[in-house]
């Protein structure tokens, strides 16, 4: 082993084989300015093929690589090597997700829980298409932070209360749905609060804030659903006061 | 029991796909369609787009003006009826992206704001600060979720067409998740999996780019035009590949070589750093041939300047460019020139397509990259690509619906059975029982792109096409001895390389031949031994079939309506 | 279905793995003993209706090093907790004027400001004269 290499201790789980998840050792070439990813692609083209794990953009932006480093949740496309390299660097799927193989985990229930608060706008009148719906730059500020949640999926691997509640509807579901309520061209809000008003849904959380830390975006799911409980409660408190008045 | 038998088959889940699935969905409640993706929807390479998406919206604008700098910017290879078509429908796939909640940035009136772009007179094109990409496939896929008709088939490979009586049923595609294949029947299917810039060494695309739908269409008797028609796009990353925006040049930035000097004033003074791709990327190779290039690690480079632009617009219009030129280059564009160099960005050919998306093969459509109507001709214009997915995906969804509306009864579940078996045999049976030995899949590939990248680039000549068409000819033998060493079914990212690899070898091997077969310059095709455009001659689409050997080459006239072609000039 | 999926299982302590989750955790218990505590101050109330002894009992009890030693940690905790949701403040609900909402950091020091100049009042109260 040359002075200039590094090595990756990756988590290996084969679903044919069952038992448990176990660590394999491998040696790679070290680069100043390589990523984790680089180091994956190096063992699985040189070393061993079978070494499983998904990637495509390799600029941050799909969501796709995510995976524990070092016991953090990162995206391995931009997680650089110098930076985590503590004699190894330990690669490990994503916590709190079921294990497919190796690093890749099963994420279907985010889907499931995206699809359940609503994520599209709803109207009831959609005009024309002749002109755009009029949205001043203001307007869009108000959402756009919300808007830039890649699914990732670090978010939800760093949440200990999805860890021991999986039913919980999670921070970037919950960050998409405010997303969405705060875009001045929707009218769904009300239907979407209902949904999140739940114990399965936004009062799971306890505002841990690592979900915020974790973000490669900086959507801050944390800030997002500590709101959707204020604005929850006060819808809640509206339709208990004036069961009559209308919602937005 | 899953269903595996619907109206519609839509393959791939990026912007032309999804706009495919959801114009189909809108036009009937009766319609079922799948939607089967190697990856999940919103990891597909639309996601990856920055600069923007062009449509004529207003009054300092016009149809007539966008066609005609659509098809300046093709070199006049472009098929005119196809380019009005085009940008007539423009307008309204941005509206009703709007609608669907797409956070276009907008102008102090609150009214969508259009920024300047490469090859465009005026300023048509409409932006979401520089991640237009990410936020039309995440309006999109969004938006699909509203129709419980449309069925996604995620992390499914589509390893090939089922073709029935001449017409297509529908695909065979590997559950990646299950480790097991299944026949997905459709009354029409719809390719629309994007480009093939995975065959490069050098690219802007992102790793699932491997062309597989064009290899698909092109293994079921279906041409391929216009392949050697390759985009590289000037501002890329050096090492990574990483796209830097055009839209940095829209804003004002600058290109300039080791003297400081904006040398794209000794090639096109008219449009200096706005000028259309083909010719930048050219200039820029010209520099770094007469040693006025940066050197560094990764080569020779030029620079991005956009140090005037000043920290505030950078980071209202540009942020994405800012935080990647810090994390991947480590430094601030607001203070340092970015380094940049040409890389493949895109693939102007592809399934030879009318404006309906329709192929030869009845039942089979295509659309987006996937696709090759043509409206890009030689060379695309920035901002043209994110339109064409919209305009055509709703173009091919609405006659893909028409098609399986008029189609009485679902297709013979007996092709499909003998398909499935056909294909586990040759998939599980066949390459995966291939033991891995000197011949890697990794190794193979890696060949393949460096040779593209030395021989069929951004300057290209006959003997070294010569030799590229042989050298691709011997590797598909080689492709013959390339083993695994993972023999699971599950999630087997292995023979998913092997299965695209296979692909590209196709794919690449049509290019280079296509490329041969061009005696002429045109747009992004640049031949030092036959620098002249010759229309006389060369005024048609080259059309690329599939045999045993190296590709029939055929031809088919361009398609000329109101404009003539004439020099290029700008 | 010839795989089978290995269901994640959280390891206990999972909260020492870093300093983040150790610090949520040490919030939470400031939320407890903010409970607790609460029970105390009912105790006091009670003692106090009790009569003049069992009050000065109470007081005496109360003014003993260990139980003095445990308040100041208590009251650690207590004032950690405070904290953490004033930060939070900001960002739950954002404040409005003009075109952007004020920064959290702002409304944090709003919210310390006014925390400060309320406890000042009571102590001035309690250990001043009105």
């Amino acid at each position: 082993m040359a002075a200039s290499d590094v090595v990756f201790r990756v988590k290996r789980y084969r679903p044919e084989s069952g038992g448990r998840p176990t660590f394999q050792e491998y040696t790679v070439p070290y680069r100043n300015d390589m990523v984790v990813l680089d180091g994956l692609n190096y063992i699985k083209d040189h070393i061993d093929p079978t070494l499983t794990f998904r990637w495509s953009c390799r600029m941050g932006i799909c969501g796709s690589c995510g995976a524990d480093v070092n016991g953090q949740p990162r995206l391995t496309c931009g997680t650089y090597v110098r930076d985590v390299h503590k004699g190894a660097v330990t690669v490990e799927p994503l916590s709190n997700f079921p294990i497919l193989k190796d690093l890749v985990v099963d994420f279907d229930d985010f889907l499931r829980k995206l699809a359940s608060v609503t994520p599209y706008i709803v109207r009831k009148d959609w005009g024309d298409l002749k002109k755009e719906y009029v949205q001043y730059p203001e307007d869009v500020e108000a959402y756009r932070q919300q808007s830039l949640c890649i699914n990732c999926m670090l978010c939800y691997a760093a949440c200990p209360v999805f860890g021991s509640s999986p039913e919980f509807v999670g921070p970037a579901a919950s960050a998409l749905a405010l997303r969405y309520n705060r875009d001045t061209r929707d009218e769904g809000a009300d239907a979407r609060l209902a949904r999140l008003n739940t114990k399965a849904g936004v009062w799971e959380c306890t505002f841990v804030g690592e979900c915020s830390v974790v973000c490669p975006k900086d959507v801050d799911p944390a800030a997002a659903i500590q709101t959707l409980k204020f604005l929850a409660t006060m819808r809640h408190m509206r339709r208990l006061l004036m069961p009559g008045s209308s919602s937005r | 029991m899953e269903r595996t038998s619907f109206d519609i088959v839509v393959v791939g889940g990026g912007a032309a796909g999804l706009r495919a699935a959801i114009a189909a969905a809108e036009s009937d409640p009766e319609l079922t369609i799948a939607l089967v993706s190697k990856v999940y929807p919103m990891r597909s390479h639309t996601v990856s787009a920055e600069g923007g998406t062009a449509a004529v919206l207003r009054d300092y604008d016009s149809f007539e003006l966008h066609a005609l700098d659509t098809i300046k910017g093709s070199d006049f290879l472009a098929d005119q009826d196809a380019v009005e078509f085009f940008v007539a429908r423009c307008p309204e796939e941005i509206i009703r992206l709007e609608h669907w909640g797409c956070p276009w940035s907008r102008d102090e009136d609150g009214r969508v704001s259009q920024r300047a772009f490469g090859g465009m007179s005026v300023k048509r094109t409409v932006y979401a600060a520089d991640k237009v990409g990410f936020h039309i496939l995440h309006t999109l896929f969004q938006t699909s979720m509203k129709y419980d008709r449309i069925h996604r088939f995620d992390e499914y490979f589509v390893t090939s067409l089922i073709v029935d009586g001449g017409a297509c049923t529908g695909v065979v595609a590997m559950n990646l998740r299950g480790g097991t294949m299944v026949a997905i029947q459709g009354k029409a299917t719809i390719l629309a999996t994007g480009g093939c810039g995975r065959v490069y060494e050098f690219t802007t695309n992102g790793f699932i780019k491997t062309g597989d739908g064009m290899a698909l269409a092109y293994r079921a008797g279906v041409p391929l035009k216009d392949m050697e028609m390759v985009q590289f796009h000037p501002t890329c990353l050096p090492g990574t590949g990483i796209l830097i925006t055009e839209a940095a040049r829209g804003e004002g930035g600058y290109l300039i070589n080791k003297d400081g000097e904006r040398y794209m004033q000794r090639y096109l003074p008219g449009k200096m750093e706005l000028g259309p791709r083909d010719i930048l990327s050219r200039a820029m190779v010209q520099e770094m041939k007469e040693g006025r290039a940066f050197e560094g690690p990764y080569g020779l480079y030029l620079g991005l300047d956009l140090r005037h632009l000043g920290a505030k617009k950078i980071n209202e219009r540009i942020p994405m460019v800012r935080e990647l030129a810090e994390k991947y280059m480590g430094l601030d564009p607001v203070h340092e020139p970015i380094p940049v160099r040409p890389g493949q960005h895109y693939i102007m050919g592809g399934v030879s397509t009318n404006l309906k998306g329709e192929t030869t093969l009845p039942g089979l459509y295509a659309v987006g990259e996937t696709a090759c109507v043509s409206i890009n001709g030689a060379n695309r214009l920035g901002s043209n690509s994110l339109s064409e997915c919209l305009v055509f995906g709703t173009a091919c969804g609405l006659a893909a619906a028409a098609f399986a509306k008029k189609k009485a009864s679902y297709p013979r579940g007996a092709a499909a059975r003998e398909a499935l078996k056909r294909e586990e045999a040759r998939v599980f049976d066949g390459l995966l029982s291939r033991e891995r030995a000197k011949e890697t899949v990794a190794g193979l590939r890696v060949e393949m792109q460096q040779l593209m990248e030395r021989d069929v680039g951004i300057f290209r000549e006959d003997s070294a096409l010569a030799d590229a068409c042989g050298m691709l000819g011997k590797m598909r033998d080689r492709f013959a001895a390339v083993g695994l060493a993972d023999k699971d079914r599950v999630f087997n990212t292995e023979l998913t390389a092997v299965l695209e690899l296979d692909f590209m070898l196709d794919l690449a091997s049509a290019i280079a031949h296509s490329a041969q077969n061009r005696r002429e310059s045109r747009g992004a095709h640049s031949r030092t031994d036959f620098p002249q455009r010759d229309d006389a001659n060369y005024l048609k689409h080259t059309l690329a079939f599939r045999t045993d050997g190296p590709p029939r080459i055929d031809y088919v006239p361009v398609t000329v309506t109101k404009w003539q072609p004439v020099e290029r000039t700008y | 279905m010839t795989g089978r999926e290995y269901a994640w299982k959280r390891r206990p302590g999972w909260w020492l793995r870093n300093r983040r989750y150790l610090m949520f955790q040490l919030r939470e218990a400031g939320g407890v003993v903010c409970a607790l505590y609460g029970l105390v101050l009912l105790n006091m109330l009670i003692q106090l209706r009790a009569g003049e002894s069992a009050y000065a009992a109470f007081l005496n009890l109360l003014r003993t090093p260990p139980v003095l030693y445990l308040n100041i940690f208590l009251f650690a905790l207590v004032v950690w907790h405070a904290l953490t949701w004033f930060m939070l403040i900001g960002k739950a609900q954002p404040i409005q004027f003009t075109r952007r909402p004020l920064p959290w950091k702002v409304v944090f020091g709003i919210n310390v400001l006014l925390w400060l100049g309320v406890s000042g009042a009571v102590v001035y109260l309690i250990f001043g004269g009105i």
